[in-house]
């Protein structure tokens, strides 16, 4: 994509985000985000028993890059494996969202990767619990901070 | 070319400095004045391409003001450059806009009196009022070129070093203003879940700041406040015209909104902006730090 087109496609998942919202019954969740920008993204994830992802969504608000970010990462990823999950880096949020976009924001166009990989850690620990009896924890969902 | 009269709405507002100060208003009645050039700085580098107020150039605070290699900014040549790409000369009347109340119009604004732009000014309330408005955006990009700006050389008396705040910090008594939320001054916020806080190896604040967060300048559509709240806001807390402030905050952009209020609106004589600001001192070895209100 040159540098129109990426911008176009960005601002398309900003304008019109796919998996949006809350998820009310995720088998996991995570908040992340950057106090500094304001930048906040929560991700809700349910897990099937192959250990893929089922659905998806994500939540937050901030700058377009991170926004578009959990929209895209979102489309990306369902029906995924938690180990093909793992495995994508901040440069498949370049690829995506083009580098000559975002390089100077790298930090926002990785914050919904990033917390989704959180999300996945998070969740593999609850099955490592639920094999000694301890209980799950469902995560924590981004706090607004006041900057 | 004839000088551009200030916004006459902002005269009677009892501002130290009106003159740099314009309404929507009157930027909606200059959109196709030659001798104006409109500005958009924002933290969001993507909200210029939704759109933008009509005929306005971007100057992204990061890849257009920035050293690429020190941390530093553009240097005098770098910033005749910029000027000419943007199609300014040393005439125009330069209006800045953005996102988060101005933070990075303000910072751009500073920059452009560090290198001594004879006529600048900030538009009242930002992209969000411009917004709130139902004003028109724009998704064409402006085409501008020019040629022969010629900046001054960088004026040391707007901006501070951190061997200025030490000094100040090792005087006794300083006059640092600390803009920052409270849960970064006291030390509270280093990071959330996930996601470290870029930046500075500890929290809290430099020894003997006082907490003045800069929103509190602000009303809630992004304007500022009178000038009489805003007086007794900073002298309450000891930051008088008397004395030579410093304001910091995290990378700069947030003082520099507040270096604009004390120094334009309110008129103090001296005022510098520590650019450098906590990302700098929260990281450097040996310097006092406190932490708590």
């Amino acid at each position: 994509m040159d540098r129109q087109s990426s911008i176009e496609h960005i601002l398309d998942h900003f304008e019109n985000p796919r998996h949006k919202g809350r998820m009310a019954d995720a088998d996991v969740q995570l908040g992340g985000g950057n106090p500094g920008c304001g930048d906040l993204i929560t991700l809700y994830l349910k897990i099937g028993d192959e250990g893929k992802i089922d659905a998806v969504s994500f939540d937050g608000e901030g700058c377009t890059i991170s926004q578009a970010g959990g929209s895209i990462i979102a489309e990306m990823v369902e029906g995924m494996t938690l180990a093909e999950v793992k495995e994508l880096d901040s440069r498949t949020m370049m690829d995506e969202m083009g580098e000559d976009v975002v390089k100077s924001r790298v930090r926002c166009a990785t914050l919904a990767l990033g917390t989704l990989q959180g999300a996945v850690k998070l969740y593999e620990q609850n099955q490592q619990r639920a094999t000694v009896g301890i209980d799950a924890v469902i995560g924590d969902e981004a706090i607004r901070f006041e900057n | 070319m004839t000088a551009v009269q200030p916004d006459s709405a902002q005269t009677n507002r009892g501002y130290a400095h009106p003159e740099v100060l314009v309404s929507t208003d009157w930027v909606a009645a200059h959109l196709d004045d030659p001798n104006v050039r409109i500005v958009e700085s924002d933290e969001d580098i993507l909200l210029y391409d939704i759109g933008h107020i009509p005929g306005a150039v971007k100057l992204d605070w990061h890849t257009d003001l920035q050293n690429p290699v020190a941390r530093d900014f553009v240097d005098k040549a770098g910033f005749e450059d910029l000027m000419n790409r943007a199609g300014i000369s040393n005439d125009t009347t330069v209006v800045f806009y953005g996102d988060r109340n101005n933070w990075y119009a303000c910072y751009t604004f500073w920059l452009f009196q560090y290198y001594g732009h004879a006529d600048s000014r900030v538009m009242d309330g930002g992209r969000a009022k411009w917004e709130a408005e139902g004003r028109g955006w724009s998704r064409d990009y402006p085409a501008f070129s020019g040629g022969g700006y010629t900046a001054k050389e960088a004026d040391p008396a707007i901006r501070a070093f951190r061997d200025d705040v030490l000094a100040q910090v090792n005087a006794g008594a300083p006059s640092l203003v600390d803009v920052r939320s409270p849960a970064e001054y006291t030390g509270e916020v280093i990071h959330m879940v996930n996601y470290p806080q870029e930046g500075a190896q500890r929290g809290g604040h430099v020894k003997g700041a006082k907490n003045i967060p800069w929103a509190k300048a602000a009303n809630e559509d992004g304007t500022f406040k009178g000038p009489d709240e805003l007086s007794a806001l900073y002298a309450g807390q000891g930051i008088t015209p008397d004395k030579a402030v410093i304001a910091y905050c995290r990378i700069g952009e947030r003082s520099s909104h507040t270096w604009f209020v004390l120094k334009y609106l309110l008129g103090y004589p001296n005022v510098r902006n520590y650019d450098g600001s906590w990302t700098e001192w929260g990281s450097m070895v040996n310097v006092p730090i406190e932490k708590g209100a």
